[in-house]
């Protein structure tokens, strides 16, 4: 009995029932708000992979006996995050629900679920196929049955930047349908509408089974949202994976007027390796951060002069992941390595690298690991960007227009 | 007692009179000081410094209230942009909000502070603009906007044509070319208008060429043009031609093959194709070459053939036009036909040359064997010991012949590309290829880059290889490179090729010209 008044009393201080109530509010002129248990819920968040040095993706975090979340969870707090966002949940669902649970009853930090809907399945993600649809629902299905009902889930997000596999050359698909259409674009469309058709079978059916959390669709850019728009009307918000430098640009008005939803900027930063001078730099890194989360907030419902369509943000990342640079070599997941796998011209300070080769995929933590260990885990260091986000949250100092429009 | 009393009183008041004539003195300086001052201020990056001085003018002085809100905002946006360049982020992260609110709030007061026909109006709508610019927040549009609507009101209500200038130079150095050109025909037309004679108005167009303000300058033109022809049409045609050649293709200096060409089009329609000499025609396509506008250039070459068949630059436009027909067109057998015709010359040149190895390429290429033979051989006999790069890609093909091997893979990738039917879509929209300089000389080096407009790919970063090959130089760029620099040992046009690969297939394939002299 006293356990259970324990746990009531526990329950209504972190302001949740069993599970939280998320929902989405939609203003006039397409403003839109996160409400989370009744209440305005601004998206203060990380990514989170904490792969300890010398072991790569397939390291089942979630079991380490040494629970990195926990010195991670605190860090996290202190510095004014409230939610991370996950990729794909763990193999084992009691591991991946007590880290749930622990950074929510803890540290009240949220959990984002994701699914990369088969993505990286050999040889392709075949969107067209039925076999190959069935098992990725029941697998999502899955996923949201199990970790529904935890307090700490905040919402779903389907997939990242799978949409780039029905224009581009990542991950490149065909079914019977494309096939027999020889126009290269109306391949492009067509490929599309059956993936955008299928993310939204699927969005109708979480909601079937989990009425309290949205769905949001991990898209990115906004790469096809106008195929989204034909024919996704269960997605309720757009997860958007971007890197355009120090900001956004105009996505927010974009996406009102390609598919009208709230938007989560799910993925974005910028790397604390500077490729051209060929050490690390703290400050780029915390600059281009401020900077994207400036442009958030200025973005938000609660910001008048804004679209007000930004719910938020997850930034990339929370620890550097040392693993990435030569995926399919173990000795350089011991190492820090400083090649770059991949240029973008907006970050740049760093673009006149060998090759335009700026993006240090191994350094976009927002804490720095070392070798030392720490309570059985790599030592932490936060970067300046911890700091100094931390700053800006306390007190988000926004550009304003001055000028009215004269329109 | 009185009268010194009164004396005093006099003595006083004349004392308070001039302490404020010379403080009003000194403030009115203070306002004409301030552009003067702010380049010293800034030349020393006191960007601070100055706001302080600026506050205090402000707070003595209500009457430049406007102005030296106006230079807040302006050291403010120049403060933030030197403090990244320079990487100063202390300042930056401990200061940036402050000094962001004072730039706004200075331009928001100096806009409040002053009416549609003050200059500094239209000026800090300008600073204004350019911060949200720089920001890229959801602000710009509307700053824009507002940049524009003032500026406009201005140029109704003054006759101040720099201000409106100074707003176009900047709206164009950011690329905002449209609205640049709208307040540049304003600033043309108010020139129009006034008492400009026509030899000034080309004078001032003459200049802002110099100056390669070409936009401002083609408007100016255009103007010019337009007065010309309605008061005297046989004064035109040189005008025209002079400002085509001023504009045409070159390596250094103002030019913008677009406009030149519309202008080629006016002489066209002005004089019909007999007003174009054999300079003006080679002029016209080389032109046109450059903007990789080959289907335009073919005409002009053949225009240049057919009328001036013993033309210095013949085998040039014959050898272009067997490269156009074969590569770009697709129709193989037009360009063989041109190849053909400079491979009947007796006389070697570096055309002739190149001819018969188009032609025994294009014999490989359709495992025409023996006549591929025969024209590589033809080659080697007649360049003797000169054009070795020539001779010695002859020789490479000749030795593949013999060994019964494939064309050399980058070079066969890129045959393939341009003559199989299947290739078709392959249309050099995804790509751009370019060399500097077009006219080289021999041995100079030459910069060869390329860039290629793929489907996005996010973090994703599809890897893609460039496979080079034809008339490299002295220099084999290998296959992550997507630019080099080589030089050409021997004269004549050379043939650049490329194929861009990625790991699903050809995205696409190019060519450029360039010409050694």
């Amino acid at each position: 009995m006293l356990a259970a008044c324990s746990f009531f009393i526990i329950a209504c201080l972190l302001g949740a029932s069993p599970s939280s109530k998320v929902h989405l509010k939609k203003f006039r002129n397409s403003r839109y708000q996160l409400i989370v248990n009744g209440r305005p819920y601004i998206v203060r968040g990380v990514c989170y992979n904490p792969v300890p040095i010398g072991l790569n993706h397939e390291y089942d975090w979630w079991s380490d006996p040494n629970k990195p979340w926990l010195v991670d969870g605190k860090l996290m707090k202190e510095m004014g995050i409230n939610t991370i966002r996950i990729y794909q949940a763990g193999e084992n669902p009691e591991a991946v629900k007590n880290v749930i649970r622990d950074l929510y009853s803890l540290y009240g930090i949220r959990t984002i679920m994701g699914s990369w809907l088969g993505f990286w399945e050999f040889p392709c993600p075949f969107y067209g196929d039925k076999a190959f649809q069935d098992k990725v629902k029941k697998e999502v299905l899955g996923m949201v049955n199990l970790y529904k009902d935890e307090p700490g889930i905040l919402m779903w997000i389907l997939g990242n930047e799978n949409n780039y596999s029905c224009f581009g050359r990542v991950n490149p698909w065909t079914s019977d349908e494309v096939e027999k259409e020889p126009d290269p674009q109306k391949k492009n469309a067509l490929r599309a509408k059956i993936y955008y058709s299928f993310v939204n079978e699927l969005a109708k059916e979480i909601h079937k089974a989990d009425p309290n959390h949205p769905v949001a669709l991990g898209n990115g850019e906004l790469l096809g949202l106008d195929y989204a728009n034909q024919v996704s009307p269960d997605i309720d918000l757009v997860a958007c994976i971007i890197y355009r430098g120090k900001t956004f640009g105009n996505i927010f008005n974009s996406l009102r007027n390609t598919f009208d939803r709230p938007i989560l900027m799910a993925e974005f930063g910028a790397d604390a390796y500077d490729a051209y001078l060929k050490k690390e730099d703290q400050n780029v890194q915390a600059y281009f951060l401020e900077s994207q989360w400036r442009q958030i907030y200025e973005n938000l419902a609660q910001t008048k002069e804004g679209v007000a369509n930004c719910i938020g943000g997850t930034m990339f990342e929370w620890s550097d992941e040392w693993w990435k640079h030569e995926e399919a070599n173990p000795d350089s997941w011991k190492t820090h390595d400083t090649a770059s796998n991949w240029s973008n011209g907006s970050y740049y300070f760093d673009i006149k690298a060998e090759g335009n080769k700026n993006m240090n995929e191994e350094w976009f933590g927002i804490v720095a690991l070392s070798e030392e260990l720490e309570n059985g885990i790599n030592k932490r260091t936060p970067r300046k960007a911890y700091y100094v986000i931390r700053e800006f949250w306390k007190k988000p100092t926004l550009i304003k227009p001055k000028v009215k429009s004269q329109k | 007692m009185k009268d010194k009393k009164l004396k005093f009183l006099i003595l006083n008041c004349s004392f308070v009179f001039c302490v404020l004539g010379f403080a009003l003195t000194c403030f009115a300086q203070d306002g004409k000081k301030l552009e003067e001052l702010k380049g010293q201020y800034f030349k020393e990056a006191k960007f601070t410094e100055f706001v302080n001085y600026l506050k205090g003018v402000a707070e003595k002085d209500k009457s430049l209230e406007a102005e030296a809100n106006y230079y807040i905002a302006l050291a403010r946006y120049h403060q933030l942009k030197y403090l990244e360049e320079k990487q100063s982020w202390d300042e930056y992260f401990n200061e940036g909000n402050t000094y962001r609110d004072e730039m706004t709030a200075g331009a928001q007061k100096a806009i409040d502070e002053t009416k549609a026909n003050d200059a500094l109006n239209v000026k800090a709508h300008l600073v204004l603009w350019q911060f949200h610019h720089d920001q890229q927040d959801v602000f710009a549009q509307d700053a824009l906007s507002n940049l524009m609507n003032s500026t406009l009101e201005y140029a109704k209500a003054t006759k101040d044509l720099e201000t409106i200038k100074e707003v176009a130079d900047k709206l164009s150095s950011y690329g905002e070319k449209g609205k640049s050109r709208q307040l540049y025909k304003i600033y043309a037309q108010e020139l129009l208008s006034s008492e400009t004679k026509d030899g000034e108005l080309k004078r001032i167009a003459d200049a802002f060429y110099k100056e390669e303000n070409t936009e401002l300058a083609e408007t100016i033109y255009d103007a010019y043009i337009e007065r010309i022809a309605k008061e005297d049409k046989e004064k035109l045609m040189p005008v025209l031609i002079g400002i085509a050649k001023s504009f045409a293709y070159k390596d250094e200096g103002p030019n913008d093959p677009p406009y030149a060409e519309k202008i080629f089009n006016k002489i066209e329609e002005l004089g019909g194709k007999e007003s174009f000499d054999e300079a003006l025609i080679y002029l016209r396509a080389f032109n046109l070459e450059k903007s990789k506008e080959y289907a335009k250039a073919k005409d002009s070459y053949l225009e240049l053939i057919k009328r001036y068949p013993d033309s210095d630059q013949a085998n040039e436009a014959n050898f272009k036009l067997g490269i156009i027909f074969t590569y770009i067109l697709r129709d193989a057998k037009s360009g063989k036909a041109y190849f053909q015709e400079l491979a009947q010359k007796k006389a070697a040149s570096a055309y002739v040359i190149s001819g018969l190895y188009q032609l025994g390429l294009l014999s490989q290429w359709a495992q025409d064997s023996g006549a591929a033979q025969a024209h590589y051989n033809e080659l080697i006999e007649m360049a003797k010991s000169d054009f070795p790069d020539k001779v010695a890609q002859a020789r490479e093909r000749l030795k593949e012949i013999q060994d019964s091997k494939l064309i050399e893979y980058n070079l066969k990738t890129f045959l393939d590309a341009s003559l199989k039917e299947e290739y078709t879509a392959l249309d050099s929209a995804k790509s751009n290829l370019r060399s500097h300089p077009y006219i080289a000389k021999k041995d100079a080096q030459v910069q060869i880059t390329s860039g290629i407009q793929s489907a996005q790919s996010g973090c994703m970063q599809v890897e893609v290889q460039f496979l080079w090959s034809g008339d490299l130089g002295e220099n084999a760029p290998g296959p992550n490179q997507p630019a080099f620099k080589t030089t050409y040992k021997s004269p004549g046009t050379k043939m650049v090729n490329l194929v861009v690969v990625s790991p699903t297939g050809i995205i696409d394939r190019n060519i450029d010209l360039l010409d050694v002299r």
